[in-house]
């Protein structure tokens, strides 16, 4: 994926235009964070580190 | 986040060696292109991926439209050709733009002005997304104007649009055109003082504060300020490049896309700001004008401005309710009224918009207090006097607000009246009314000071100064006998 963004977009304010953008926005929000929640109590495998593509 | 400024006049003419394309200050923060002026027009040089990018763009239908309608400043393909030698080779592809009459920026426009240049960055976003486009950002200095009509110039924005992204530029859009809209429209407060102070806008985290108790729960806060601000916090130390996966992975949409860009464009709609009532009241007793004097003004005004070339560009400095900047808008090709009052200036914006004028330019501007270059080295953004290139000034009652107002002596204010007609010369003409210390408005101005503070300020030593640095073409005393007009042209 090509990552062209010179600016900083801001990670809160990525996550914050799901919800700014109404209730299919929020189920998206919803999932995201389930998906952040369950990931805390899966077992780690050897998960490579953060891939930093951009920015 | 492009604002070209103005050209120098010398850059008009061409001499026998071309001279080197002066770099734009203010377009450095995207690297894939830069602006630039060249031969008194304006450039854009495109990069390997700039160039692809525009081919694509060039190529769409809303693009088109987006230019015929006026919404977008005019672009075309450069002819390599017949690009400056020193310009050619160093970019992929070159753009050349239509020249913005007179740069502004967001801290010099009126409540009304920004909103609509809020709307029209909407709107345009609205149009690009459905097309598969975005813009990389979400800036007020995305924005100029041709007299009261907003127009996009940051056609480098441009770029197709990856499925599963938010807006990049939604935190911008905050920063520089809601947060201020919100500051004006629901706490009364003149936003364009922060605006000034900080080039990247106001902080979510700033914003915040403000809006504490009750008033978190005014349209748009709730969400774009104090849940913005907390997620902000929440996620500092996540990169964008994860939570952009993760948002995707999560089923992000472009019609997620567009549902913020609708919310967006409702709640900006939703907001607006009048002064309180009492402001006019006090306003009015301010305009002391008999019908003969008004009359006499506007003839002398007029005569002024229609006689000899045509005036390219006009400054109406102290516009008031812009009266005189309109009559000048007949004999000039572009008029900036400079007025320090916002709510003045927000009613002749709107009186301005309703009539489709495209030649008047509505600024909010302390003349004591001129808007100081901005940005990095001070230079990202012009100062006033840099941009100030003239061939006519207004500066009708005014001189009286900032001898006796505001302190300033006499002798600086008459340096500062012809500093704009420099590069107009012999050419340049300046119209000047002085209020004689006994008219009530030098009356009531001087009775706020200690008796005898400004000695100089007489008609005979105004008339000494004035005619020191310029020839005194044409002198008329009002009706009224307190006021009298001049048109000078600047001394070479």
């Amino acid at each position: 994926m090509r990552s062209l963004a010179y600016l900083d977009a801001g990670s809160g304010s990525l996550i914050v235009q799901a919800v700014v953008g109404g209730v299919a926005g929020v189920a998206v929000a919803a999932k995201l964070y389930w998906r952040r929640l369950t990931s805390r109590f899966r077992k780690q495998p050897a998960q490579p580190s953060q891939t930093s593509k951009q920015d | 986040m492009v604002a070209p400024p103005p050209v120098p006049a010398t850059s008009t003419t061409t001499p026998a060696s071309t001279p080197a394309p002066r770099v734009d200050p203010g377009s450095f923060r995207d690297p894939a292109n830069r602006v630039f002026h060249a031969d008194g027009q304006v450039f854009r040089g495109l990069g390997p991926q700039g160039a692809e990018d525009w081919r694509a763009l060039a190529g769409t239908d809303f693009f088109g439209r987006l230019l015929a309608e006026g919404k977008v400043c005019g672009t075309e393909l450069a002819d390599p050709e017949t690009l400056p030698a020193s310009v050619a080779g160093q970019w992929t592809t070159v753009l050349r733009h239509e020249r913005i009459p007179f740069v502004s920026y967001p801290y010099e426009w009126s409540f009304a002005m920004l909103r609509d240049a809020a709307l029209l960055h909407l709107e345009i976003l609205r149009t690009a997304v459905p097309a598969g486009f975005t813009t990389k950002d979400g800036s007020a200095y995305n924005l100029q104007w041709r007299g009261a009509e907003p127009v996009f110039i940051d056609i480098g924005s441009f770029e197709p649009a990856q499925d599963g992204e938010p807006w990049a530029g939604y935190r911008q859009f905050c920063q520089t055109l809601l947060y201020p809209l919100l500051l004006q429209a629901h706490l009364g407060l003149d936003f364009q003082p922060w605006l000034r102070s900080r080039i990247d806008g106001i902080e979510a985290a700033a914003l915040r504060r403000l809006f504490g108790g009750t008033r978190r729960f005014r349209a748009g806060v709730l969400k774009h300020v104090h849940l913005h601000d907390a997620i902000q916090s929440r996620y500092a130390g996540a990169s964008t490049g994860s939570v952009r996966e993760e948002l995707k992975d999560a089923g992000f949409s472009r019609e997620l896309v567009l549902a913020t860009l609708r919310a967006l464009d409702k709640l900006v709609r939703r907001l607006d700001w009048q002064p309180p009532p009492s402001h006019w009241s006090g306003y009015q007793e301010t305009c002391t004008y008999s019908t003969a004097d008004r009359e006499a003004k506007e003839r002398f005004v007029t005569e002024a401005l229609a006689e000899g070339d045509r005036p390219r560009l006009v400054l109406d400095l102290g516009a008031n309710d812009g009266t005189y900047s309109r009559l000048a808008a007949r004999h000039a090709d572009y008029v900036v009224a400079v007025e320090s009052d916002p709510a003045v200036v927000d009613q002749l914006y709107r009186r301005l918009r309703s009539d489709g004028e495209r030649r008047v330019l509505p600024l909010v501007m302390d003349l004591a207090d001129p808007s100081p270059g901005g940005g990095w080295r001070g230079v990202e953004r012009g100062s006033f006097a840099a941009r100030a290139d003239a061939d006519a000034v207004l500066a009708l009652a005014v001189i009286h607000h900032l001898a006796i107002g505001r302190n300033v002596p006499l002798p600086e204010i008459v340096d500062w009246l012809v500093g704009p007609l420099t590069a107009a010369g012999s050419g340049g003409r300046l119209v000047v009314e002085f209020v004689h210390p006994d008219d009530p408005m030098a009356v009531r101005l001087l009775a706020n000071k200690p008796a005898g503070l400004f000695p100089d300020y007489r008609r005979e030593e105004f008339e000494r100064l004035l005619g020191q640095r310029c020839t005194v073409v044409r002198r008329l005393e009002l009706p009224s006998g307190t006021r009298t007009l001049y048109l000078g042209t600047p001394r070479g």
